[in-house]
C-alpha cells in the first residue's frame, strides 16, 4: 500500500492555499517567539544563569497547647533575614492568641499569649526561607588577635554550660597544642578535627555542658558546640552558639546547634556534628544566636510542637532583580504585572496553564485517554499548587464524588438545568468550604487550600460525572476519574517543574511555541495510542486482512 | 530478523487500514459535514422532514409535543393507539426512548413490562421536553409509530429493536455493522453499552464476524442464536435506502441507522459522528474503502454550502 493521501482532489486548490497559511503561521510563531529569545540574551544580556532557579522551603511551625483556665505564654525564635538567608512570606495564624514580637539586635522573638486558655489551642507560624551555601577560607598565617573590640568581649566570657575557665579544658587545649600558641587555621581546624573525629556523636535532645562533653567523650550538637565554643574562648578567639533547623522535605520536631567563631571581622561557622569546617550548607536555617532554649512556655499545657518543611523551586531572587533594572523593560513581565497587584506567583501560574493544557491534549490526542473536561486536568494542577498534589488529587475525587451524589438526588426531583447548576456550583462552595474547616481542624493545612480550586469547573465535571455515570456506566465514570487524575498528576509535573518555570517567566514568548506545537498536533492524524489497543486484533493479525 | 521485518510491515500495514478518530475528524468530519447542517442530523424531526421528499421510509410520526402546556391535550390524544415509541429529539446514545407495546385500560405496558399511566407518560415528556435526555437544551418529544421487526430480525434480536448502522461516504456505503442490543446494553442498540456488533458483506448481506464487549463471538451471549452467516432481509433495499438519503443531506460522510420492517426497511436517524467500532465488527479497516471513494464527485463544504436547508431562517 503506498503512502496514503487522503485529501480529495475537489479541494486541492483551497487545501493549497490552507496549508500554506498553516505553515506560515508555524513559521512566524516559532521565528518570532526565537526572535524575542535571541534579542534578550544577546541585545539585552538577559543572565540565563541566574534563570536556573533555586530552592526554597516552606517552613510551618505547629505549636499545641492545652488550657485549663490559666494564661499562656509561648516563646520562640525566629529566624532573620541576613546575608546567607532571605525570610519571606511569614504569616502567624494564632487563634485567641495575642502575637508580638521582640527584636534585638541578634534575635528575633515571638511571643504568644492568652488569658484564661480553656482547652486545646494551637499556634503556626510559617515563613518561606531561600539560604545559600557559604564556605570561608581562612587564611593560614593569621595569629589569635590578642585584643578585641567591647562588644567582642562577651564572646571569650565563661558561661553556664560553657566552662572556660576549667581546668580540664587548658588542660585539654595543652594536649592539642602541646608546642607553640596556634594559628587562627591551626587553632580551629585541630579542635574542629578533634571534636569531629575523637567524639561519639550522639542523639541525644537533652542539655549537655562543655565538661560532661569532655569528660564522656561523646556528646549531640548541642554538647559538642559548647565544648568548641569553651576551647576557642579559652584560646582567646570569640565563639557564639547558634540555634537553627536543618531544612529537609517532611515533617520533624529536632532542631539544631553549631558554632561560629569570630575570625578577621566575620563569623565563620563549624559543625562538629556532620562535618562542616568553615562551611555552612544551603539548608541550615538560623533562628537565634547564643545559648538560648528554642521554645519557652508556660508549665503544664501539654505544650507540643513541630516543624513542616515543603521544598519548592524558585527562580533565583537575583535573577528577577538583574531583569527589573535591565533596560527596555516592555519585555518584562513582571514588572508590568506587580505595577497591578498580580504576584509573580500567580503570573507563574497563569503562564504555565496554557503549557498544562498542552500536556494535556497530548494525552487526549495522541495518548488517547478521556479526561473530565479540555482543560480541567490543567487548571486544578495549576489549583493543586498550594495543596500538594497527593492532597490536591484526594480533594478533587471527594469534591466530585459528593456534588455527583446530590446530582443524582437532584435528578430524582426533575429540576431545570440551569438552576440544577446553581445549586451543584454551591454544593461545591459548601463541601470545599467544609474540607478547609475539617482540614484547619484536623492538622491537614494541605487540604484547607482546596478553596483555591476552580469551582464553576468542579461544578460543570460533577455534572459530567453524574451524566456519565447514568449513560454509560459507574464503572466508566469511575474509569474516567482515573485517568483524569492520571492527566492531572502529568500536568501538575510539567507545571511544577522549576525549569520551565524560570524558562517560562524569563520568556514568556515561549507561549507561541506552544501555539505552534498545537497547530501541529491539531493536524497529527496518528494513531492514538488507545487505538492499538482498541484496534489490536486488526493491527496484530496474522494474515492481511481482507 | 527478516520475519521480524517482514510482520513488522506487516503491522504498519494493517495500521494504515484503521481509520482512527484523529484521522476521522480531520479528514473526513470536517471537511465533508459542515457544522451548519449538523442539526440535521441531531434532530430527529428535523432528518424525518428533509428525507420525506427522498421517498426514504421512515417511522411515522403520531405527535409531537414541544411545550407544557400541549400536554393538556396529550390524554384524549394518546388514548388512540395502543403501541408507540416516545423519544426525545434531540436525544443521544438511547437515552429516553421508551417503547410501548400494549395497553390494558387505561394502562400502556412498555417492552420491559413496566406500566405506565397517563401522569407517568406526562411526566416522561415533561423530562424531555426539559431537556433531560439532551445536555441540557430545552426539546421535542415525538411520538412516533413502533416498527414491526422482520420476524427473521425478531429472532435474531428478541431482546429490543435492532438496527443496521451504514457509514455512507459520498453517497456509497464503505463499511456496515447489525447492531442487536442485548441484556447487558439493557435493550439498546449501542456498541459501547454493551450491544452485539455484527459485521456485514455489503455486497451480499451476509454477516460475517461478531463483537461483544470488545470480543469475538459467533453466537448470541443471551439466547444463544448463531449469529454469523444470516443474510439480512431487505438488504437490497436497505443499500438503496442508504445511498437515497445520503443523496438528500449535504452530509458527506455519514452514519446512517436502519431497522428491518416487516413490509420495508425504516430509516432511524443519521449520524454526523459515526464511531470506529464497526472496523472491529467487521474485523476490516475503514480507509481502503474510504479512499476508493476519493476521485468520486462527492460535494465537500466549499460546493455543498448553496444547499439551504428550508428551516434556517
Amino acid at each position: 500500500m503506498n503512502k496514503v493521501d487522503t485529501t480529495p482532489p475537489v479541494q486541492a486548490a483551497s487545501s493549497r492555499t490552507r496549508s500554506y497559511a498553516y505553515f506560515g503561521l508555524m513559521v512566524a510563531l516559532l521565528l518570532s517567539a526565537w526572535g524575542i529569545m535571541f534579542y534578550k540574551l544577546y541585545v539585552l544580556d538577559y543572565p540565563l544563569a541566574g534563570l536556573i532557579p533555586s530552592v526554597s522551603y516552606r517552613v510551618d511551625l505547629n505549636i499545641d497547647t492545652t488550657g485549663h483556665g490559666d494564661d499562656i505564654k509561648v516563646s520562640t525564635y525566629l529566624p532573620k533575614t541576613d546575608h546567607r538567608q532571605f525570610i519571606f512570606s511569614e504569616e502567624n495564624s494564632s487563634g485567641n492568641f495575642n502575637f508580638a514580637i521582640n527584636n534585638d539586635t541578634l534575635n528575633r522573638q515571638a511571643i504568644w499569649t492568652a488569658d484564661n486558655v480553656q482547652g486545646r489551642q494551637s499556634i503556626r507560624y510559617s515563613y518561606s526561607v531561600e539560604s545559600k551555601h557559604v564556605q570561608y577560607s581562612i587564611p593560614d598565617d593569621m595569629p589569635i588577635p590578642k585584643v578585641y573590640s567591647d562588644e567582642l568581649v562577651p564572646y571569650l566570657l565563661a558561661e553556664e554550660g560553657i566552662q572556660v575557665d576549667d581546668s580540664l579544658i587548658a588542660q585539654t587545649l595543652a594536649q592539642l597544642f602541646p608546642d607553640t600558641t596556634p594559628t587562627v587555621l591551626e587553632a580551629v581546624t585541630t579542635i574542629h578535627r578533634h571534636l569531629q573525629d575523637n567524639f561519639e556523636n550522639r542523639n541525644f535532645s537533652g542539655f549537655t555542658d562543655a565538661l560532661t562533653t569532655l569528660k564522656l567523650g561523646e556528646a549531640s550538637c548541642n554538647g559538642k558546640s559548647r565544648l568548641f565554643i569553651a576551647l576557642a574562648r579559652k584560646l582567646n578567639l570569640p565563639a557564639r552558639l547558634v540555634g537553627g533547623l536543618i531544612l529537609k522535605q517532611g515533617s520533624k520536631r529536632t532542631s539544631h546547634q553549631w558554632v561560629e567563631v569570630y575570625i578577621a571581622g566575620h563569623w565563620v561557622p563549624f559543625d562538629t556534628i556532620n562535618d562542616h569546617f568553615a562551611d555552612i550548607p544551603s539548608n541550615y536555617l538560623t533562628l537565634y544566636y547564643g545559648d538560648l532554649v528554642l521554645f519557652k512556655h508556660t508549665t503544664n499545657v501539654n505544650f507540643n510542637y513541630s516543624f513542616t518543611m515543603v521544598k519548592r523551586l524558585v527562580p533565583k531572587r537575583e535573577a528577577l532583580e538583574l531583569l527589573d533594572h535591565s533596560s527596555l523593560n516592555v519585555f518584562n513581565l513582571y514588572t508590568i504585572f506587580e505595577q497591578v497587584g498580580i504576584s509573580q506567583n500567580l503570573l507563574k501560574i497563569i503562564l504555565m496553564i496554557p503549557l498544562g493544557a498542552l500536556v494535556v491534549v497530548i494525552f487526549r490526542n495522541v495518548i488517547g485517554m478521556e479526561t473530565f473536561g479540555t482543560f480541567l486536568p490543567a487548571l486544578i494542577a495549576a489549583a493543586a499548587r498550594e495543596t500538594g498534589l497527593i492532597w490536591g488529587l484526594i480533594g478533587f475525587v471527594l469534591i466530585i464524588l459528593i456534588s455527583a451524589l446530590v446530582r443524582k438526588m437532584l435528578d430524582w426531583l426533575h429540576l431545570l438545568h440551569s438552576p440544577k447548576m446553581a445549586i451543584m456550583l454551591s454544593t461545591v462552595v459548601i463541601v470545599m468550604m467544609t474540607m478547609t474547616v475539617l482540614g484547619v481542624q484536623f492538622q491537614l493545612f494541605e487540604l484547607a487550600h482546596v478553596t483555591l480550586f476552580p469551582i464553576a469547573i468542579l461544578a460543570i465535571t460533577a455534572e459530567r460525572f453524574a451524566i456519565i455515570e447514568t449513560e454509560q456506566g459507574t464503572l466508566k465514570a469511575f474509569r474516567i476519574t482515573f485517568t483524569t487524575l492520571i492527566v492531572i498528576a502529568a500536568c501538575y509535573a510539567v507545571m511544577d517543574s522549576l525549569f520551565l518555570q524560570s524558562m517560562i517567566l524569563a520568556f514568556p514568548e515561549l507561549l507561541l511555541v506552544v501555539i505552534a506545537l498545537n497547530l501541529w498536533l491539531g493536524k497529527w492524524i496518528g494513531m492514538r495510542l488507545s487505538e492499538f489497543i482498541r484496534f489490536r486484533k486488526l493491527i496484530f493479525a496474522k494474515e492481511a486482512q481482507a | 530478523m527478516k520475519r521480524l521485518l517482514k510482520r513488522l510491515r506487516e503491522i504498519r500495514n494493517n495500521t494504515r487500514r484503521m481509520l482512527t478518530m484523529n484521522q476521522r475528524n480531520l479528514h473526513y468530519i470536517y471537511p465533508y459535514n459542515h457544522r451548519r447542517y449538523f442539526p440535521i442530523a441531531d434532530n430527529k424531526l428535523l432528518t424525518k422532514e428533509v428525507l420525506q421528499d427522498a421517498a426514504v421510509a421512515v417511522p411515522d410520526t403520531l405527535l409531537t409535543y414541544d411545550a407544557f402546556y400541549a400536554l393538556r391535550t396529550l390524554e384524549e390524544e394518546l388514548c388512540a393507539y395502543s403501541d408507540f415509541v416516545i423519544k426525545p429529539a434531540r436525544g443521544s446514545g438511547g437515552g429516553g426512548i421508551v417503547v410501548i407495546t400494549r395497553k390494558t385500560g387505561d394502562t400502556w405496558y412498555s417492552a420491559g413490562g413496566t406500566a405506565y399511566n397517563v401522569d407517568k407518560i406526562k411526566r416522561h415528556i415533561t423530562d424531555i421536553i426539559f431537556g433531560v435526555y439532551s445536555f441540557g437544551l430545552s426539546d421535542v418529544a415525538i411520538i412516533e409509530q413502533r416498527i414491526d421487526q422482520h420476524p427473521f430480525m425478531c429472532e435474531l434480536s428478541p431482546l429490543g429493536l435492532a438496527d443496521v448502522r451504514l457509514i455512507v461516504h459520498k453517497h456509497e456505503p464503505v463499511l456496515c455493522m447489525c447492531r442487536i442490543p442485548t441484556q447487558a446494553s439493557d435493550g439498546k442498540a449501542n456498541l459501547h453499552q454493551g450491544a452485539l456488533g455484527i459485521g456485514i458483506d455489503i455486497d451480499s448481506g451476509l454477516t460475517s464476524h461478531a463483537i461483544f464487549k470488545d470480543k469475538q463471538v459467533t453466537h448470541h451471549p443471551d439466547t444463544g442464536i448463531e449469529l454469523i452467516g444470516n443474510t439480512i432481509p431487505y438488504w437490497d433495499q436497505v443499500i438503496a435506502m442508504s445511498r437515497a438519503a445520503a443523496e438528500h443531506v449535504p452530509l458527506k460522510y455519514l452514519g446512517i441507522d436502519i431497522a428491518i420492517g416487516t413490509e420495508t426497511p425504516l430509516l432511524l436517524e443519521i449520524n454526523v459522528r459515526p464511531g470506529l467500532q464497526i472496523q472491529n465488527a467487521n474485523q476490516i479497516g475503514m480507509r481502503p474503502g474510504l479512499e476508493a471513494l476519493r476521485y468520486q464527485t462527492g460535494q465537500t463544504n466549499s460546493q455543498a454550502n448553496s444547499w439551504k436547508p428550508d428551516h434556517e431562517a
